[in-house]
């Protein structure tokens, strides 16, 4: 259990907190509290930290170029496509 | 590929009807949010974005992009079907590796992710003119890709990626309650830093699909809840949770492979268990 409650009265609700800190989904004054709450807490900032870490991994591993073909498979592929006027 | 695309109708109908919110500069980005699906969050989120951003994002340029061709105002209604055409292939064919690399976190390999996309961009082409240039055409050809895919491969047709939070073993989540209480050290967080591409990749597989996809849209591609609620077809606070849960077990299974490769001491809780995840999975 987290000794900290600045964010939350529980694992999981400070968890939430920084899952939406970093998603971008709090307002400016919740995002100045969270980020000053940070600033002084080790604790918090600690998981913080390696959700930071794993976001970036996850970018990192998972951005992959289509094969050379697939672009022109797409291309021709629409080209024979008869349109209709909508 | 011929035989996967043979069974699909091309019929504009098969592709979800679609009421973002614009992205152009300028206006203001505001999202509703559904306070009873959300009911256990934090109403502050409920005020997301209530301000615009200082510059524009480039999802933002790029949809005021759209609304013009050659600097002139686009006129859907009467535009040719070759004007149409240029206008995807210079509007929509940009995303073909991004929807490539989310393709393989649902079809699990490059030959049916492949398909996968060539599909999406078919269905997405033959229904563009249904395609309200300026709301965020990415998310519109993810909403399509996860279509396809629910379509394709999973012959659920027409319902929405269900959770399958019924499905996850009781000991899964168990086990992520469990470690979350651990918590893990800077040294951890220096430790997963160093895992390979692959355990990451095998770690979202392992996870069931509704949170790997949710974890995918938001952590990868940026998404706002509200774009992954309309991409993935499920209201706000279900998007939250799976976030929540999808992030938790990703953080375990990191944890445990960082474990296994030695990069730090295993914990009390054991990282056996991880490996038997998929064959697990229901």
């Amino acid at each position: 259990m987290s000794d900290c409650q600045g964010l939350g009265d529980c694992d999981d609700a400070r968890m939430q907190r920084i899952y939406e800190y970093l998603d971008g989904a709090l307002t400016h004054s919740d995002i100045a509290e969270i980020k000053d709450h940070l600033d002084s807490c080790p604790e918090c900032l600690e998981q913080y930290d390696l959700e930071c870490v794993i976001r970036v991994m996850v970018k990192r591993s998972c951005t992959e170029a289509a094969p050379e073909n697939l672009k022109n498979s797409i291309l021709d592929r629409i080209h024979s496509i008869r349109t209709v006027e909508a | 590929m011929t035989q996967v695309l043979d069974r699909t109708e091309l019929d504009a109908g098969s592709v979800p009807t679609w009421d973002a919110a614009p992205l152009v500069p300028g206006v203001r980005r505001k999202v509703t949010v559904d306070l009873n699906a959300m009911s256990t969050m934090d109403p502050a989120v409920t005020a997301k974005h209530e301000e615009p951003p200082a510059s524009p994002t480039p999802a933002e340029s790029a949809a005021a992009l759209e609304t013009e061709v050659d600097g002139r105002p686009l006129d859907v209604s009467n535009e040719s079907a070759e004007e149409r055409r240029v206008r995807f292939e210079r509007d929509a064919m940009q995303y073909v590796d991004q929807l490539y690399s989310a393709a393989m976190r649902m079809a699990r390999n490059p030959s049916d992710a492949e398909d996968l996309v060539q599909e999406a961009y078919t269905k997405a082409f033959s229904a563009f003119h249904q395609y309200k240039p300026g709301t965020n055409l990415k998310a519109w050809l993810y909403r399509i890709l996860t279509n396809t895919y629910i379509n394709l491969y999973r012959k659920r047709q027409r319902e929405p990626l269900q959770s399958n939070s019924d499905t996850i073993e009781d000991w899964q989540l168990a086990r992520a309650e469990s470690h979350t209480s651990s918590g893990l050290r800077s040294a951890e967080a220096e430790a997963l830093d160093h895992l390979p591409d692959s355990d990451v990749k095998r770690a979202l597989q392992a996870i069931p699909e509704e949170f790997r996809l949710a974890v995918y849209f938001a952590d990868v591609e940026g998404f706002a809840y509200k774009e992954i609620s309309d991409i993935m077809n499920t209201p706000i606070g279900t998007v939250m949770s799976r976030l929540h849960r999808g992030r938790k077990m990703l953080r375990d299974m990191l944890a445990d492979y960082a474990a296994e490769r030695g990069f730090r001491a295993a914990t009390e809780s054991g990282a056996a268990a991880d490996s038997n995840n998929q064959e697990n999975r229901k």
